[in-house]
C-alpha cells in the first residue's frame, strides 16, 4: 500500500520582486510502507516545501497529496495524526527538558497517561536519551536535540515519518546513529520520506529516490533503475549529470511515475528495535 | 475547537514564560520593585525639602504710608525676606537709573488693584544682580501722600524661577495690604468696611473624603494600568510568536494535531494571563507604596497632600480589576496578531511603538477634562471602559449600569476582531513563513506592472483609500475657512471630488489593473435594481435623519462648525436648485461611488472578503467626511450602500442610492432655508415643524416598512457575485471535462 501519494503537486509563492515563484512544478511520486523514500536535490530545489506540504504546514497550490490515504487539504487533522515530522531546523524548546517536551506532544496527540509514559520510557531507552532526559533544551548538543526531535515525532507511533535533512550539522558518530535509527524504523514497516543532499546517505538508506531541481522532478526510481537508465554507477556523478541536464532544460520528457513498479522490496521483518 | 489542545498549549506556554528570567523580571519583578523604590526616593526628597525663600528689595521705604506699614513681621509670609535698600552710590543705583529702566523696558503689566507697575526687561536684570534680590520695589517720593498718582515700580526677571515666585508672593502681599488700606480709609467714613467684602460666601464640599481622595487616582490609575496591561501583553506575545519563529519551534507546533485557532487560543490565554498579572501587580504594588508613603507624609505634616491624594480606596481596586479583564483580552489579541507579523524578536520590538501610538489616544482621551461616560464615549474602545471604571469608582452606579451593555459589547466585539485577525495571521503562509526579502523598488514596480489583474489587489485598494484620506486632510487645510459664496463651494467641491477623491482611484485603476471598467465595478445597469436602490434611499431617509439628529445630540457640533453649516445653508438657499443638485448631489454620488464602492470595494472583496469590503469601504467613506458627526452617520450609511454594492455587483445602484439620498437632504435643507412649504401633494409625508421641513410620523413608520421590504427584495435576489462564481465553477468543470475527454 502506498502510504504517501503525491500527484501533480504544484506550489506557487507570491514574490514581491520575482513575481509569482514556482517552488514546486508538477511533482509526482509515491512511497509505501517499509521503505525509505529519498527526496534529493540541491539547496533551494523545493525539498523542504514539498515536505512541509506533506506535513500539512503549507497548502498545495494544486495537485493532490495523500498520506495514509488521507488528503492533506481536506483531512489535515487525520494526516497530522499519521505523520511524524523531523526537520534540521526543527528546534526544541530551550526552557523545556527532553522529557517534558515529548510528554507535551504526547498530550497534544491525546495519548492517555497509561499509554504515554510507558511509551516515553521505551523511546528514551531505545534512543539512549535517559542520560539527558531532564536536561533543558538550551543546554543540549545538536545530536541530543535531533534525538529529542525524533522522540517527539515517534511518540504517537505514526505510520509515516518525514525527515527533512536530519543529518545536517551532525558529526559522523551522531549521523551514523541517526541512520541506524532510520533503518530500524524502516524495518518496523514505517514509511519514511527522507530528504537530503548527501549522496552517501542516499546510497546507505534509500530504497527509492526522487531527484528534484528548481521545483521540477528530474527523475525517480530505485538506485539501480537510475543507474541503468543513465548508465552511471557512481550515484554522486549521476546526480551531478542530472542537475547539469536540468540546467540545460534537457528534461522535457521525464519518465512517467509508475507507482506499481518496485525493484527492491523493503524488508518488513521486525529485526530492529520496535518503537 | 479541541479545548484539550488549548489547555496543553496554555499550560506549556505559561510554564515556559515563568522560566524566562527576562520576561519575569520585566513584567513581574520590575513592578514590585519600581513603586517601593519610587516611594523611597520621594520620602528621601521630602525629608530634605525646604520652603524656598525669596529676597525682595525695597527702595524708598521711607515714602510708604506710615499709618499702614508694608512690612509686618507677624503677618508676612515666612518665605519673604525683606531687604531695605537706599538709593546711594554704595550700590551704584540712582534714581535716574530706575527712571531709565522704567522707560527702557518694553513690557509693562499693570496691576489694577494696587495701581502699581511690574516692570520686566533685560535692563532690570543688571540692577537685580547688583542688589542680590529676586525682585525689587521702588516706592517713589510722595507715595504716602497719593498712592494712586505715584505708581510703584516692581522689577523682576521672569527667566528666574525665584523671581517668578517673588512676584507671586509680592502680588499677594500687596493685594492684602491694599484691602487693609481700603478698610482703614473706609473706617474713617460713614460707609463702613462692609463695602470691601459685600459678598459673604461659605463654600461647602459635599463629596465624601474617600471619594475625594480617589479623584486623582481615577485619572492616573486606569492610565497606568492600561499601559502595563499592554506592556504585559506585548512582551510575551513577541516571545510566543516571533521568538518561536526565530527559534524554529513554531513549525513543530504547526504540524502537531493542534489546529491554528487552538494554537492561537492557547497562546492568547497565556498572554492574557501575563497582561492581567502585570497590571494587577502594578496596581497592588502602587497601592501598597502609596499607603505607606501617604502615612509617612502625614507623619511629616503634609496634611494637605494626604487629604487630596490619600491612599487608594480598596473598592476602586475592585473595579479596576474588573476593568482589566476585557481590556487585557483585547490588548492580548491585538499584540498576538501584531507580533505574529514579526520574523524575529528584534523585529517584534519595532512593532511595539506603533501599537502604543495607536492605543495611546484612546487611553489619553478619558484624561481630558470634561470627558465623561456618555452614549458617545461608551462606544469608543478602551476609552469607554476607562470611563466606566471611573464612574464606578466615583460611585455613579446608575450611569455605569446604563452604559455597561454598550461598553461590554464594544469591548467584546474588539476582542473578537483582534482574535480573528490573530487567527488569520497564523493561517497565512506568507506571514508564518516569510523570509527576509531585499527591497528593490524598481523590480517591485516592474512586477506590479507585469502582474496587473482585472481588479486591484486588497493592498492596492487600502493604499488608495489611505492616499485619499491623506489628500483630503491636507486639502481641507488649504480649502478650510467659511464658504463665502456659491463659487467657493463649487471650487471646493470640484477640487475635493475630482482632484482628491476620484483622481487617485482613476490613476490607480489605469496603472495597476488591466481593466479599468472591472476595477471600478462598472457594469451594465439593471433598471429594476436601480429603481429599487433609489426607492430604498427615499425610504431610509427619515431613519437617517432621526439617526443623524441622535448623533448630533450626542456629539454636539462646535460653534464654528455650526456657523459654517448655517452659512452653507444660506448659500445654497440663494442658489438655483439645479446647480445645487448638480454640484452637491450628482458629482459626489458619481465620484465617491466609483472610488469607494468601485475601486476600493473591488480590491477588498477579493478572495471572499465581502464583509471586509462592506465594512472597509464604509470606514473609508465615513472618514472621508471631515466632521465627526458626519463620519459616524456616513459610516453607518456606508455599510448599507456597501451591501447594495455587493448584492448588485456594481456601482450603478449605489450611485442611484447616493444621488437620491443627497438630493433629498439638499432639497429639504434648501426649501427649509427658503421657508418654502412642502407641496400639497406631499403633505402626508412632509410637514412644517419649527420653521423646518420634517417628515410626518405616518411617513416615518411607513417608510421603515417599505425599506425592510426593499432590503428583503435585494437580499433574496441572486447576487451578481454568486452568479459569476457559479459561472466560473461551471467553466472550470467544463474545461476539466474537456481535458478528461481529450
Amino acid at each position: 500500500m502506498d502510504f504517501v501519494q503525491v500527484q501533480n503537486l504544484c506550489k506557487n509563492y507570491p514574490d514581491a520582486t520575482r513575481g509569482e515563484f514556482k517552488a514546486l512544478d508538477n511533482i509526482s511520486f509515491a512511497a509505501k510502507a517499509g521503505e525509505v523514500f529519498g527526496l534529493l536535490g540541491p539547496n533551494g530545489a523545493g525539498k523542504t516545501t514539498a515536505l512541509r506540504i506533506l506535513a500539512t504546514i503549507l497548502q498545495p497550490s494544486s495537485g493532490s497529496v495523500r498520506i495514509y490515504n488521507f488528503d492533506v487539504t481536506e483531512q489535515a487533522d487525520l494526516v497530522r495524526h499519521s505523520i511524524g515530522f523531523v526537520s534540521n531546523n526543527t528546534a526544541i524548546y530551550d526552557r523545556m527538558s527532553a522529557w517534558e517536551l515529548v510528554e507535551y506532544f504526547g498530550r497534544l496527540y491525546a495519548l492517555p497517561a497509561d499509554r504515554l509514559y510507558p511509551r516515553m520510557e521505551k523511546i528514551f531507552r531505545t534512543l539512549q536519551m535517559e542520560e539527558f532526559r531532564d536536561c533543558p533544551g538550551a543546554k543540549m548538543s545538536t545530536g541530543m536535540k535531533q534525538k529529542v526531535s525524533i522522540a517527539r515525532a515517534l511518540i504517537h507511533d505514526p505510520p509515516v515519518l518525514i525527515f527533512d535533512e536530519p543529518s545536517l550539522g551532525l558529526d559522523v558518530m551522531v549521523a551514523r546513529a541517526l541512520q541506524s535509527i532510520v533503518m530500524d524504523l524502516r524495518d518496523q514497516g514505517k514509511c519514511i520520506i527522507y530528504s537530503t543532499h548527501i549522496m552517501r546517505e542516499v546510497e546507505r538508506l534509500c530504497d527509492h529516490v526522487a531527484i528534484i531541481y528548481k521545483g521540477k522532478l528530474l527523475d525517480t526510481g530505485t538506485l539501480e533503475e537510475l543507474a541503468d537508465r543513465h548508465e552511471q554507477n557512481d550515484f554522486e556523478e549521476l546526480f551531478f549529470q542530472l542537475l547539469t541536464k536540468g540546467d540545460k532544460g534537457h528534461f522535457d520528457a521525464k519518465p512517467p511515475v509508475d507507482l506499481g513498479m518496485r525493484i527492491r522490496t523493503a524488508s518488513t521483518s521486525s529485526q530492529g528495535r520496535a518503537l | 475547537m479541541n479545548w484539550s489542545h488549548v489547555k496543553w498549549i496554555f499550560h506549556r506556554e505559561v510554564r515556559d514564560q515563568l522560566r524566562d528570567r527576562r520576561t519575569m523580571f520585566t513584567i513581574c519583578i520590575f513592578p514590585l520593585l519600581l513603586y517601593p523604590l519610587m516611594g523611597m526616593v520621594m520620602l528621601q526628597v521630602a525629608q530634605f525639602h525646604r520652603e524656598q525663600h525669596v529676597s525682595i528689595g525695597i527702595f524708598g521705604l521711607e515714602n510708604w504710608p506710615s499709618d499702614s506699614p508694608l512690612i509686618l513681621e507677624s503677618s508676612d509670609p515666612s518665605q519673604i525676606q525683606w531687604k531695605t535698600l537706599t538709593v546711594d552710590d554704595s550700590i551704584g543705583v540712582t534714581l535716574e537709573q530706575f527712571q531709565s529702566v522704567q522707560t527702557q523696558t518694553n513690557s509693562e503689566v499693570k496691576n489694577k488693584s494696587t495701581e502699581s507697575y511690574i516692570v520686566d526687561g533685560k535692563a532690570a536684570e543688571k540692577l537685580l544682580r547688583q542688589v542680590h534680590c529676586d525682585a525689587v520695589i521702588w516706592v517713589p517720593p510722595g507715595y504716602h501722600n497719593s498712592i494712586s498718582d505715584n505708581p510703584l515700580v516692581i522689577l523682576s526677571n521672569q527667566r528666574w524661577e525665584r523671581s517668578q515666585l517673588a512676584i507671586r508672593l509680592l502680588a499677594e502681599k500687596l493685594e492684602g495690604w491694599h484691602l487693609s488700606w481700603i478698610r482703614t480709609q473706609l473706617a474713617w467714613t460713614e460707609l463702613g468696611t462692609a463695602l470691601v467684602d459685600p459678598l459673604a460666601i461659605r463654600q461647602l464640599d459635599v463629596s465624601r473624603p474617600e471619594v475625594k481622595r480617589a479623584l486623582v487616582w481615577t485619572k492616573i490609575l486606569p492610565f497606568v494600568m492600561l499601559i502595563w496591561a499592554l506592556t504585559g501583553a506585548f512582551y510575551p506575545a513577541i516571545d510566543l510568536c516571533a521568538g518561536e519563529k526565530e527559534r524554529g519551534t513554531l513549525e513543530t507546533l504547526l504540524c502537531s494535531p493542534a489546529r491554528r485557532k487552538e494554537i492561537v487560543c492557547g497562546k492568547l490565554l497565556t498572554i492574557m494571563c501575563f497582561s492581567i498579572g502585570t497590571a494587577l501587580l502594578n496596581l497592588a504594588s502602587m497601592h501598597l507604596t502609596t499607603s505607606i508613603v501617604m502615612a509617612q507624609f502625614s507623619g511629616l505634616g503634609a496634611i494637605d497632600m494626604v487629604a487630596s491624594l490619600g491612599p487608594l480606596p480598596l473598592h476602586s481596586m475592585g473595579w479596576l480589576i474588573l476593568l482589566v479583564l476585557p481590556i487585557s483580552a483585547m490588548f492580548s489579541a491585538l499584540s498576538l496578531a501584531v507580533a505574529s507579523l514579526a520574523r524575529s524578536t528584534k523585529e517584534g520590538q519595532y512593532y511595539l511603538m506603533p501599537l502604543l501610538l495607536v492605543g495611546m489616544p484612546l487611553v489619553m482621551l478619558p484624561m481630558i477634562p470634561g470627558v465623561t461616560l456618555s452614549h458617545g464615549t461608551s462606544v469608543v474602545p478602551v476609552t469607554g471602559a476607562v470611563l466606566m471604571s471611573r464612574a464606578l469608582i466615583d460611585g455613579e452606579y446608575g450611569l455605569a449600569l446604563l452604559h455597561l451593555p454598550t461598553v461590554i459589547a464594544v469591548t467584546l466585539f474588539c476582542c473578537f476582531l483582534s482574535k480573528r485577525w490573530a487567527i488569520r495571521q497564523f493561517e497565512s503562509e506568507s506571514v508564518m513563513f516569510r523570509d527576509s526579502e531585499r527591497s528593490s523598488v524598481a523590480q517591485w514596480l516592474i512586477n506590479v506592472w507585469r502582474q496587473r489583474e482585472d481588479t486591484p489587489t486588497c493592498n492596492e485598494s487600502i493604499l488608495c483609500g489611505l492616499l485619499i484620506l491623506v489628500g483630503l486632510f491636507f486639502g481641507r487645510f488649504s480649502l478650510s475657512g467659511m464658504p463665502l459664496s456659491w463659487t467657493s463651494v463649487v471650487q471646493s467641491t470640484i477640487v475635493t471630488q475630482l482632484g482628491l477623491i476620484l483622481a487617485p482611484a482613476l490613476i490607480m485603476a489605469t496603472m495597476l489593473t488591466r481593466s479599468a471598467r472591472k476595477a471600478l465595478r462598472l457594469h451594465r445597469p439593471r433598471p429594476l435594481e436601480i429603481m429599487a436602490a433609489a426607492s430604498l434611499a427615499v425610504c431610509l431617509h427619515p431613519t437617517y435623519v432621526a439617526f443623524a439628529a441622535a448623533v448630533g445630540n450626542e456629539y454636539k457640533l462646535g460653534e464654528q462648525t455650526t456657523s459654517m453649516l448655517m452659512q452653507f445653508d444660506s448659500i445654497i438657499s440663494s442658489t438655483p436648485i439645479w446647480q445645487v443638485l448638480l454640484m452637491l448631489a450628482l458629482i459626489p454620488a458619481i465620484c465617491e461611488e466609483l472610488v469607494f464602492r468601485g475601486f476600493l470595494f473591488a480590491g477588498l472583496q477579493r478572495k471572499g472578503g465581502q464583509v471586509r469590503a462592506i465594512l472597509g469601504t464604509a470606514a473609508f467613506f465615513g472618514l472621508s467626511h471631515g466632521v465627526l458627526q458626519q463620519t459616524i452617520t456616513a459610516s453607518v450609511m456606508g455599510v448599507m450602500i456597501g451591501w447594495i454594492a455587493y448584492r448588485s455587483g456594481g456601482v450603478a445602484c449605489t450611485i442611484a442610492f447616493h444621488l437620491m439620498h443627497n438630493s433629498i437632504s439638499l432639497l429639504l435643507a434648501s426649501y427649509s432655508s427658503r421657508s418654502v412649504n412642502s407641496p400639497h401633494w406631499l403633505s402626508w409625508a412632509i410637514e412644517q415643524s419649527d420653521g423646518h421641513l420634517a417628515y410626518t410620523t405616518t411617513w416615518r413608520i411607513l417608510s421603515v416598512g417599505i425599506a425592510i421590504t426593499l432590503i428583503a427584495w435585494f437580499a433574496t435576489r441572486e447576487s451578481v457575485f454568486s452568479k459569476r462564481r457559479k459561472s466560473v465553477v461551471l467553466n472550470d468543470l467544463y474545461e476539466q471535462q474537456m481535458k478528461l475527454t481529450a
